[in-house]
């Protein structure tokens, strides 16, 4: 039933998992919440990995896209009383559709267009939070959470702190997302999509079609995007200032950096938007910086490695170390 | 009706300045291909350095003509020191297909745009600062009437309509003016007949600096100045660029005008919340309807 | 005069130019000629800047065309006139060939005046229709407006591509017929390509035969007109 790349994928997802769940174990609480957040930025991160890196359409909005994930997860949560899970594989369905409206739209679009159109999405969607307030929360947002660990797993391995049930509820689906994202890149649907990212005439001469790729690929990506989005939120709260535009820049942001043409890349990418203000913070922790400089410090050097990897190294960190393998196109 | 009449007025007067920002993307469109996300981030840089000035003691004038020779020096640079080495690339693996052509640009862009935040940030720290309008803010009275405008929105409508006007001529007019349409519309016969496509493609840079540091300086006394707040105004003026049509100067215009009096008009008669939702259907009503904009030709948009 | 030497260029995998060598007399009309794919076009485009050169030498005036721009190259004396009627058609006419003089505007304003002038006592039609938008003219017109742009630059020498392309016999001949008058009076020297090799050999001085990116003859073009076993294998009539 599996292809033989299936398995290897299998495996692949299997070690993350392990690995992932290691570091959970080692890490204190509050880098295991920050592992947390790498996880979903990962996830948000493979959105804009198949959308821009595999299919190149790009998208200023996936932030919005999260929201939508985050808004329908609260809602089920609070309305029909579901649990965690199942509330977050609601909101990846119903990103899904999301994503094939936005997709309709997209797929007449290309370039900056679409970049401008995302952007506007992205900074529209919050605001509807506060134009229908008594559903959306207006600007508090509704609080949410992932529960208290079942028993059976605080049996099995011991007591778990907050951060760490966080991680561990959300590490399950990152596997998953991981998994489906190895199989994309290596099936007949990822080559199409690729097709359509390098030569549209000519990937319509192959008997593409070409708009229902688009599409789809719109599609696929709004349910990794919904996916992160409905975990981001179930960290304590659903509100416009969770999803601001910053944070599909800074999704955006990560893709490039770690490599838009790669799965590692997209990990790679999110480990390091989430750690670099931390990273910093060490570094210049002795030059008795003034606050204001230190604020805006990450911002800074973000942009600067935006600015030199799409000039210098397109292929961002993931093709900087594959340098000399044979590399996927 | 007194308030129908002051929307139209702050509308237009709104709207001048949003046509100011049209012409900026438009005019770094088609010389060079791109739109260019950091242009307002460029606006705000150049609108701190002027108001530093003015706390500092200079004359609104000095600061108004400092902050335009900064918004053109910052516009050639980024084509100095970003643009031009990135089209420079046009082998490159990730700049093949034409899909991630005009893709990349805009991510350059933006990274552009993070760094003159945090830039600001640095410098001026986050608080927003006013800025001050060289006139009255406040409601005209003539002969004991107020009016429903103010000497302000009479001083940008001029200001803007006297920089279209010259811009007109500019590219109407001279030598250098045929010459930049000329590159913009086929670069290859442009380069054929002697002209300098790329020393045209970073005076489309400069030109556009200027004027959205002009936009910079006149939307601010409004909106107040921080190393966010002209983000908005960015959008707003990338909506009115697509309205108009994307590759049409008087189309962004045309495009900034219409979206000053709807958004003035959701203001005054909705709420200001409502804002973003109206420039969502106003833009996805233009892409779905008349997908090249008003005033655009159609081969132009599937870039 | 123009030297070619042993030029290659390539065309994406296509070797387009495959070691391409000859001479182009000054003030005297050479056209080249072959089947649809010789490689005529780049050629042209190698010359004027427009595509580069894998290897090989292309001297002017004694100096080196190699790796320089278009915009310089037009500046050392040669104007291309591509394939297509290549005007910029939201341009109007006179505009279109204000453009080819703008980079002599600073040093030399009543020259070009001049020059404009002399290209409208060329063209009248063009004269008449100067307010139009290029892209309101017939063939024939925007062709003689594409020539117009690069005269108005002054070269010395002419890179003339299919000027026949998709126009009435009667055109092609006044056109043909004013760029034998420019190379005769003015001792301007043309480097014409056609796939029309009739028209072209009848007022060429020198004719030189491309296949496949390759030079197969190069002779005095009433030689190569004579030769019969040449026309049928190359040119198939």
């Amino acid at each position: 039933m599996f292809k033989h790349f299936q398995k290897g994928n299998a495996i692949k997802s299997l070690i993350f998992f392990a690995l992932i769940f290691y570091f959970g174990k080692v890490f204190d609480p509050y880098n295991q919440g920050q592992l947390s957040v790498v996880l979903i930025y990962f996830i948000g991160i493979l959105s804009i990995t198949l959308l821009t890196g595999l299919s190149g359409q790009i998208s200023l909005g996936q932030g919005a896209l999260m929201a939508v994930g985050g808004y329908t997860c609260a809602l089920v949560v609070l309305n029909l009383g579901l649990s965690y899970w199942q509330s977050i594989i609601i909101s990846a369905v119903v990103s899904l559709i999301a994503g094939w409206l936005l997709g309709i739209t997209a797929a007449r679009l290309s370039g900056p267009y679409l970049a401008g159109t995302t952007l506007v999405i992205a900074l529209a969607i919050p605001s509807l939070a506060t134009r229908f307030e008594s559903v959306f929360g207006g600007d508090v947002g509704l609080s949410v959470d992932f529960g208290n660990p079942p028993e059976w797993l605080s049996g099995a391995i011991g007591e778990i702190g907050y951060e760490q049930w966080q991680l561990f509820a959300i590490l399950p689906f990152a596997t998953i997302a991981l998994f489906l994202a190895l199989n994309i890149f290596k099936s007949r649907t990822g080559r199409s999509w690729r097709a359509v990212r390098d030569h549209e005439i000519a990937a319509s001469l192959t008997g593409i079609n070409v708009q229902r790729v688009k599409i789809f690929t719109f599609v696929v990506a709004s349910g990794f995007a919904g996916l992160a989005g409905a975990m981001y939120g179930l960290r304590g709260i659903v509100g416009p200032s969770v999803y601001p535009v910053s944070l599909s820049l800074a999704l955006l942001t990560g893709a490039i950096l770690g490599g838009l043409r790669s799965i590692a890349g997209a990990f790679f990418g999110a480990a390091l938007v989430v750690f670099l203000p931390d990273l910093i913070d060490k570094i210049t922790g002795g030059w008795e910086l003034a606050p204001q400089v230190g604020d805006y410090l990450p911002a800074m050097v973000s942009g600067i490695l935006l600015i030199l990897t799409v000039v210098l190294n397109p292929a961002g960190i993931a093709g900087a170390l594959h340098h000399h393998k044979p590399r996927h196109k | 009706m007194e308030q129908f009449l002051s929307a139209v007025f702050a509308g237009t007067a709104s709207g001048s300045i949003y046509a100011l920002v049209a012409l900026g993307l438009v005019l770094v469109w088609r010389g060079a291909g791109v739109i260019n996300f950091a242009q307002m981030g460029q606006a705000m840089f150049s609108t701190y350095v002027a108001s530093t000035m003015i706390i500092n003691g200079y004359s609104y004038w000095i600061a108004f003509f400092v902050a335009l020779a900064v918004g053109t020096a910052l516009g050639t640079a980024v084509d100095l020191l970003v643009m031009r080495p990135l089209s420079g690339k046009r082998s490159s693996a990730m700049l093949a297909s034409p899909a991630m052509r005009g893709t990349v640009p805009v991510i350059a862009s933006l990274g552009i745009l993070g760094i003159l935040q945090a830039a600001a940030g640095m410098i001026w720290a986050a608080e927003e600062r006013g800025f001050p309008a060289p006139v009255n803010t406040l409601g005209l009275t003539i002969g004991g009437t107020v009016m429903p405008f103010t000497a302000f929105d009479l001083f940008v409508i001029g200001i803007v309509l006297v920089t279209l006007i010259i811009t007109t001529i500019f590219f109407q007019k001279t030598g250098m003016g045929l010459a930049m349409r000329a590159s913009a519309l086929n670069p290859e016969v442009a380069r054929l007949s002697g002209i300098r496509t790329s020393s045209v493609r970073t005076l489309s840079w400069a030109i556009s600096g200027a004027a959205s540091s002009l936009a910079g300086l006149l939307v601010t006394p409004n909106t107040n100045l921080s190393p966010n707040t002209l983000d908005l105004i960015l959008i707003i003026g990338f909506t009115a660029t697509v309205i108009g049509g994307l590759d049409s100067l008087p189309g962004g215009v045309l495009g900034g005008f219409i979206l000053g009096l709807v958004i003035s008009f959701v203001n005054v008669y909705s709420s200001p919340s409502d804002i973003f939702l109206a420039i969502l259907a106003l833009l996805l009503i233009v892409l779905l309807v008349r997908p090249q904009g008003i005033l655009g030709s159609k081969e132009a948009r599937r870039v | 005069m123009l030297k070619i030497e042993n030029l290659v260029a390539e065309y994406g995998a296509i070797r387009a130019l495959d070691g391409v060598s000859f001479t182009a007399a000054e003030g005297k009309i050479t056209t080249v000629i072959g089947a649809n794919g010789a490689g005529k076009s780049t050629l042209l485009r190698t010359i004027s800047g427009l595509e580069r050169a894998k290897s090989g030498q292309m001297i002017w005036a004694d100096k080196s065309l190699i790796g320089k721009a278009p915009e310089s190259i037009v500046r050392s004396g040669i104007a291309h006139v591509p394939e297509g009627h290549a005007v910029i058609s939201q341009l109007t006419v006179a505009e279109n060939i204000e453009m080819g003089s703008l980079f002599r505007r600073r040093h030399f304003r009543s020259d070009v005046k001049l020059a404009i002038e002399e290209v409208y006592e060329l063209f009248p039609r063009l004269a008449e229709r100067s307010k139009q938008l290029a892209g309101t003219l017939s063939g024939g017109e925007r062709q003689m407006l594409a020539i117009s742009r690069a005269l108005v630059s002054r070269p010395k020498l002419l890179l003339l591509d299919e000027p026949s392309l998709g126009l009435a016999p009667l055109v092609v001949e006044q056109i043909i017929q004013t760029v034998n008058d420019l190379c005769r009076k003015s001792g301007l020297t043309v480097l014409l390509v056609e796939q029309n090799a009739n028209t072209a050999l009848a007022v060429a001085d020198y004719g030189v035969l491309l296949s496949l990116g390759k030079v197969v003859a190069n002779l005095p073009a009433a030689e190569l007109k004579a030769d019969a076993s040449l026309r049928a294998a190359y040119l198939g009539y």
